[in-house]
């Protein structure tokens, strides 16, 4: 296996490009999915003050087209789903999910969001993958927007190299 | 008016807390035969609620005859945790309640175990939780500055205040090494030893900052939209705000003259000098005015705290309590058995219950430990600021606009977090 | 301050810096407006439910991290197994109240508490301080505490559908049993 790091991902799929199929429109529509992800407010926790950051002129999410934080999931494409969801919030996280529109990616940030994270309670959900199929896992508690923004241009090259979004590959968790 | 004759006026006359539900506001049953009332949920998603709150708000045209708060949304059983794990490990958790100004929520926990302990940190400890604590209190009221001024449309206030939020986040990873939830308290003072060239960073920081807090100031204080959807609107009086529990900015600019770290001094609050500041009109922009003067007021606390920096050791010398340093574990055997219980058992807090409150960036954040004796908790309990001031939201929400909820919600600075635990 | 005259009053202890005033559960009401109108306790900061199920069951080594050391004239104080003292009743309901005075520079505060049973309910204080509406709708929630003369007692927290009460001391903590760690 060949190191990780930008770009590799692309590499290692674009021999796969026969095999799915994709065409010139499709690489064209691919890069512009890709390169205007907008991300849908859904801060719950900690990791919520971190995405927030990114917005910030340090990190600068806007080099990658993804500033445009839609508050209505019906205009968004990705939900980075930044924090704690405890069961109370999991039937309106699901909501909001099927109210966005095809095609939708879900980014589940930090450990709480990946695995349950420190909380390993009646209270918490223990991965937002069992109820949204979920494409990126950022680690961290929280994560440092750096890794958030990795997070966000891993799922970039896997858009642009054609990786259907997670819920055509895959349903939720058991 | 005078100060004497503004202190003596009452913002209103007689009680606006709803009965007999004090933390709902009900339709008046006339209004609702006649008039017709909008029931609108402003859901556990929405910008401008600050995290996971729900409003079940019913409107009549624009304006609100109706509220109630749903919470529970980020419930995260922290309380049940805690019980799990021992006093060491259980420190970690207090951070995430409120997020916002983390290291306050740590010190309370950490204060409380110390008081059942009866140890005393060294004076080189209680001056850095100080500066830390006071560093916290900036990075919380940055972001309640940025996130409000966002949703009243003051849009660029976002940016500039996240720039001085990385400021300080950098602050807290040259100390600890990480930017949040930096866990850098422990039982018996800080958890390692301050690095070089962190005085030097803050006060730079500290040098820099009040000239950029005139700055905001500047921005909003003299914008007639912000001066409009501020001025008169979520008005609290002093005597709702302490039968409501209200404590913090929203007390103090209701005119009550009340902030833990001058009533009650912990750390070395009672050896810096720092001015309350107090307003007495119980509207949004005077909560805006208490918090704008407190960033400076914790400015000059900051810097008090790195002139006053005394030297020495940073934990107490209590090898039952803190472990032992590195280098000694090769030579020392009772250096190598204290490590040993300390990681795989922990320390034992005697028995007993205590109370202790410290002034968070929202109010009174208190923590309740009940100890059996043994390595862990029996019963924490967080006293949490932003669930008392949501109880607020039906006396100050009656009869505004909607715009005018999204303004109140951002000056009761609530932290989801903070009210579900 | 002199906690003698309170109406119902069980036992005063000062304890570490902090009074602790326990009254009959049944006079709860009474002694909270004499607190609040005699002794000038207008600020509730926090209600807070205990459960000592399994309190006096397992022992305690008395051996505890302590700048004092080890005294070996008092029992329990160097390493024998310990119980700790047995609580009267399964529930403690702790008052944290304070004397909130504008321009004041001390805090007088006390705990006022009442112990109950499985079962048995406990006056509501909404009445005498408005802020204990939802620390009281807290406390049944997650303790499972009925106080009786609250306007809203319902569930806060948790679902409203949930079962059980997750803060006593027989309720599982619940989430996953990790891999490989012997707990599933």
């Amino acid at each position: 296996m060949r190191k990780k790091g930008p770009g590799i991902f692309e590499q290692e799929l674009g021999d796969l490009e026969s095999k799915i199929g994709l065409t010139t429109v499709g690489k064209a529509v691919a890069w512009a999915q890709g390169h205007s992800i907008w991300p849908d407010t859904f801060g719950l926790a900690c990791c919520a003050m971190e995405m927030i950051a990114i917005v910030g002129a340090r990190y600068d999410v806007a080099r990658f087209g993804a500033e445009v934080f839609r508050s209505s999931p019906r205009q968004a494409d990705l939900m980075i789903v930044s924090g704690r969801v405890s069961h109370k919030m999991a039937a309106p996280l699901r909501q909001i999910y099927d109210q966005m529109l095809e095609p939708k990616w879900v980014i589940a940030m930090g450990a709480c969001a990946s695995s349950g994270g420190m909380f390993s309670n009646y209270a918490v959900l223990q991965g937002v993958d069992k109820v949204v199929p979920v494409d990126v896992h950022v680690p961290g508690c929280p994560p440092r927007p750096e890794a958030l923004l990795e997070g966000i241009v891993r799922l970039q090259e896997k858009i642009l190299a054609g990786v259907p979004p997670a819920y055509e590959i895959r349903g939720v968790a058991s | 008016m005078t100060l004497a004759a503004r202190k003596q006026a009452p913002i209103y006359t007689g009680t606006r807390i709803p009965s007999p539900i004090p933390s709902v506001l009900q339709v008046d049953p006339v209004l609702r035969e006649e008039g017709d009332i909008l029931e609108v949920n402003f859901g556990p998603n929405h910008p401008s609620t600050h995290g996971v709150l729900r409003l079940i708000v019913e409107l009549n045209g624009e304006r609100v005859e109706g509220v109630e708060a749903v919470i529970g949304y980020l419930h995260t059983g922290f309380e049940k945790n805690m019980e799990q794990k021992t006093w060491w490990k259980a420190i970690t958790y207090p951070e995430r309640i409120d997020y916002l100004s983390f290291q306050i929520n740590e010190l309370a926990f950490v204060l409380a175990i110390e008081k059942l302990l009866g140890v005393e940190p060294p004076p080189k400890a209680t001056w850095m939780r100080t500066l830390l604590c006071e560093l916290s209190r900036i990075h919380s009221h940055l972001i309640w500055l940025g996130t409000g001024a966002l949703e009243l449309g003051a849009i660029s206030l976002l940016w500039y205040c996240f720039r001085e939020r990385d400021a300080v986040l950098d602050l807290f990873e040259l100390v600890t090494g990480v930017r949040m939830h930096t866990r850098y308290f422990q039982a018996g003072g800080l958890a390692e030893d301050i690095p070089p060239g962190f005085f030097m960073e803050c006060r730079k920081f500290a040098d820099v900052f009040p000239g950029r807090v005139d700055e905001y100031e500047a921005l909003l204080d003299r914008q007639a939209i912000w001066l409009e959807r501020t001025k008169g609107i979520g008005l609290l009086s002093a005597e709702d705000a302490i039968a409501l529990g209200q404590s913090g900015p929203v007390l103090r600019a209701s005119g009550v003259d009340w902030d833990l770290r001058k009533v009650q001094p912990y750390l070395a609050y009672d050896q810096v000098d720092f001015h309350v500041p107090v307003y007495f009109n119980g509207d949004v922009y005077d909560r805006y005015k208490v918090r704008m003067d407190e960033m400076r007021e914790s400015t000059r606390i900051v810097q008090q705290c790195l002139d006053g920096m005394p030297e020495g050791p940073w934990t107490v010398d209590d090898r039952k309590i803190v472990l032992p340093p590195r280098h000694e574990l090769h030579t020392s055997m009772e250096s190598l058995i204290h490590h040993f219980k300390l990681v795989t058992e922990g320390y034992r807090v005697p028995a007993g219950e205590v109370y202790v409150a410290v002034e968070s960036a929202r109010g009174e954040l208190g923590c309740y430990v009940v100890s059996d004796g043994g390595s862990k908790p029996w019963r924490v309990k967080f006293r949490a600021p932003s669930f008392v001031a949501l109880e607020a939201t039906a006396t100050t929400v009656a009869g505004s606009l909607v715009a005018d909820l999204i303004a109140i919600l951002g000056s009761l600075d609530t932290v989801m977090g903070d009210c579900d635990r | 301050m002199n906690f003698a005259d309170v109406p119902r009053l069980t036992s005063v202890t000062e304890e570490r810096g902090e009074t602790t005033v326990v009254v009959e559960t049944a006079g709860l009401r009474e002694a909270s407006e004499y607190l609040r109108d005699e002794s000038g306790f207008n600020f509730l900061a926090d209600i807070t439910a205990t459960d000592y199920l399994g309190w006096n069951e397992r022992t305690v080594a008395g051996y505890w991290g302590h700048r004092g050391g080890r005294d070996i004239n008092r029992p329990g104080s160097w390493g024998l197994a310990k119980k700790p003292e047995p609580k009267p009743k399964r529930f403690s309901v702790s008052y944290h109240l304070v004397s909130v005075v504008s321009g004041a520079r001390r805090a007088t505060r006390v705990r006022l508490q009442v112990w109950c049973d499985e079962g048995e309910s406990v006056p509501s204080v909404v009445s005498v301080w408005p802020t204990a509406d939802w620390h009281e709708r807290e406390a049944y929630d997650l303790m499972g505490i009925e106080f009786e003369g609250h306007p809203n007692l319902k569930r806060i927290l948790m679902d409203d559908d949930w079962q059980g009460h997750p803060l006593r001391k027989d309720y599982p903590i619940g989430g996953e049993p990790v891999r490989f760690s012997g707990a599933e």
